[in-house]
């Protein structure tokens, strides 16, 4: 095998990391929403003043409608919902964030607030498939400290069990 | 519905044989390949293309307006019109709805396209999880799998479908890719408890329920009406196209049922006088990322009723020898150069309708399916025929 | 709303590995260079032009190129420009010109740069010589820089 690997061309190839800085200007609604959660620990969603439909997480355009929401059509939305469908991500890739491998495995959730209309991505802190269904209920985990970051202020959510 | 004011065929093919790495070529080397194979299956030179659109995802390999470097020395583009495009996963479809746009509305006489990808050199999860939401997507999405995990597990809680079933999807295309000679994982012996003896990746993904990440290119040329006459008696003419584009988050509506691919599919029979495509149809190819996901969306696709995509599997309706075969390239679970995937599935559909798959080739291909996916749950669909509309 | 409110961006960063294959006319031209200190086009079957760095297709004829021919280490400068300011990625401390040169039995021009800061010794039409690194690394800056004859 190693004999094989010695024969194997070694083919010139260039190797590089990028490393880019951006600005993500966040948007009206999203200010509100990490001020509201910073100061108050509370959730907002927006709600289309046209179809009424709740959006979370909140944004400025209802994609049905297309007509604009604005800070007067947040509403505010339990920190419960509904787990509607999970996973364990059990596979290395590199965090473009980071530059390094992501932390597996984790839970990984698609769940429904309490409220809203749409559906949230998030962590969940279970690992073993066994113990996650669909129709679970689950509540948002908040830090002590928070900063207006979505993975620093709710760092996952947590599954509800049942005998709670 | 507006009228084409051009019939439009395909009159060229051509594509690399798709592998995990190219080492030996550089990137508008290995797109050479493909658009030399193509122009001298239309028996075109260079001077005689009208126009170039390129496309591929320019975070999976790090290079930025990478028509740039490729437009002009991988394809004729020099001193042409040379056009990127790119939209995910859909990056092949759009390319060839692109293309059939140009010459359809009578722009040009003939297009030249090329989709190409070379994802060892960089990566699909992580230039994925940059085309996302830096504040609510980017922390928690793992690429495309985790999201198609959460509509596996949900698509199987919601209808029954069970692994073996999705399993037998792999075993199926897989065991169709040993007879394309372009594709990447040939496996004429693969089991079902090969597939669902693989690691859990990321459940109830399976590493054999989803889709390699290839390297390779593939072009195609569209003529009107009167060039295709001069380039050859066997083309396959385009006869419906239609793209479908969701929300913004993937996560504003339920992530199954792929209600894109069901409008578009749809809209695009419609056109092209398909009233039962199980019957009407000769031969799908569509884009499946992972085993599950060709269940479900052979049923967004009309094959079968909601929740009966396992049957339809079961039924051997989708086999080689069945009634619609499903992907006798091998589709994308045996291949996915990300920006020529799509466009694999529009050359694969035109070889069947001209007769040209040998192996893979099914008998008597008169109306074929092509489909591309991605980007937030967006479908694209091609539907390709031996004769002309009119 | 405050002006702070619509200010707020949110900060991040991008950081992703990649590795780029050169190629086989890449690797030749690059190896050679370090090798035998000879620079190596490659010539259109077509319009005969000689490419220098070589590439495997002429882009003006869409022809496949595999007639290799050395050409001079020395060219003509073409235009030029002198860097004054420092920034982390360039491969000399400023001051110094990037040139736009045509080897001699080139047709085609190529980037490098010029080890001369004054402007008054740079001018277009005036001869150039490249000066090899002593240790070279499979990079194009195994050609260190250009200097005048």
């Amino acid at each position: 095998m190693s004999k094989n690997r010695k024969l194997k061309k070694d083919f010139f190839e260039i190797k590089w990391k990028t490393d880019l800085p951006y600005r993500y200007s966040i948007g009206k609604l999203a200010v509100k929403f990490f001020e509201e959660l910073k100061v108050n620990k509370k959730i907002l969603g927006s709600k289309c003043p046209k179809c009424e439909k709740v959006h979370f997480p909140p944004r400025a355009v209802c994609a049905d409608c297309l007509v604009e929401m604005k800070i007067d059509d947040m509403v505010e939305l339990p920190p419960k919902g509904t787990l509607e469908g999970f996973t364990v991500v059990n596979y290395p890739f590199t965090d473009p964030s980071t530059g390094g491998i992501r932390p597996f495995p984790y839970g990984y959730a698609l769940f429904k607030l309490d409220g809203a209309d749409t559906y949230t991505m998030h962590f969940v802190d279970e690992t073993d498939v066994s113990k996650m269904k669909i129709g679970q209920r689950v509540e948002a985990v908040f830090s002590e400290e928070r900063k207006g970051d979505l993975s620093a202020d709710i760092p996952y959510f947590r599954i509800i069990k049942e005998e709670e | 519905m507006k009228i084409p004011k051009h019939d439009v065929a395909v009159v060229g093919i051509g594509q690399t044989k798709f592998r995990s790495k190219r080492r030996d070529v550089n990137i508008p080397e290995m797109i050479y390949e493909a658009v030399k194979m193509a122009l001298d299956d239309a028996q075109l030179e260079p001077k005689e293309i009208d126009a170039v659109i390129i496309g591929n995802m320019d975070h999976f390999e790090g290079i930025n307006f990478s028509e740039l470097l490729c437009g002009i020395e991988a394809a004729p583009g020099y001193l042409k019109p040379v056009v990127k495009v790119a939209t995910g996963g859909t990056t092949g479809s759009s390319l060839a709805i692109c293309g059939y746009h140009n010459v359809a509305s009578g722009i040009y006489n003939n297009v030249l396209v090329v989709g190409w990808e070379k994802l060892n050199e960089g990566g699909a999860t992580t230039g994925i999880i940059t085309a996302f939401d830096p504040v609510w997507e980017r922390p928690s999405l793992a690429g495309a799998l985790g999201p198609l995990a959460l509509m596996a597990g949900m698509y199987s809680a919601k209808y029954g479908i069970t692994p073996e079933q999705a399993a037998k999807v792999t075993v199926k295309n897989r065991s169709n890719a040993a007879n394309n000679p372009f594709a990447h994982l040939q496996m004429p012996n693969i089991t079902i408890d090969y597939v669902m003896s693989s690691q859990m990746i990321s459940y109830p993904l399976r590493l054999h329920d989803c889709c390699p990440q290839s390297e390779g290119a593939c072009a195609l040329i569209y003529a009107n009406e009167q060039e295709t006459k001069k380039i050859t008696d066997n083309p396959a003419w385009v006869h419906a196209v239609e793209t479908a584009h969701y929300y913004t988050f993937g996560t504003d509506d339920k992530m199954f049922d792929l209600p894109t691919a069901t409008i578009a599919s749809k809209k695009a029979y419609k056109k092209a006088g398909i009233s039962n495509p199980v019957k009407d149809l000769d031969v799908a190819e569509i884009y499946e990322p992972t085993s599950w996901s060709e269940l479900s969306w052979t049923e967004a696709l009309g094959f079968c009723k909601p929740g009966e995509g396992g049957k339809l599997l079961d039924e051997e309706i989708t086999q080689m020898s069945g009634e619609l075969p499903v992907n006798p390239s091998g589709g994308v679970l045996s291949t996915n150069p990300i920006g020529a995937t799509a466009l694999v599935r529009v050359a694969e559909a035109a070889i069947q309708i001209m007769g040209r798959g040998e192996k893979r080739q099914v008998p008597d291909v008169e109306k074929a399916l092509a489909m591309g996916f991605g980007g937030s749950l967006w479908t694209e669909i091609m539907i390709l025929g031996k004769n002309p509309m009119r | 709303m405050t002006d702070d409110i619509e200010k707020k961006v949110y900060r991040g960063r991008i950081k992703v590995p990649y590795k780029h294959t050169g190629g086989a006319y890449v690797e030749r031209f690059i190896t050679e260079i370090g090798k035998s200190n000879k620079i190596l086009g490659v010539k259109c079957p077509k319009c005969n032009k000689v490419h220098v760095p070589p590439k495997m297709i002429c882009h003006e004829c869409f022809e496949k190129m595999d007639e290799w021919v050395e050409v001079q280490n020395q060219g003509i400068v073409k235009g030029f420009t002198v860097v004054t300011h420092s920034t982390p990625i360039m491969p000399l401390e400023p001051p110094f010109a990037y040139g736009i040169i045509k080897l001699d039995g080139a047709d085609t021009d190529f980037v490098h740069i010029i080890k001369e800061s004054a402007p008054e010794k740079l001018r277009i039409g005036m001869k150039v010589k490249a000066v090899f690194k002593e240790n070279p690394r499979k990079r194009i800056l195994d050609i260190e820089y250009f200097e005048a004859i």
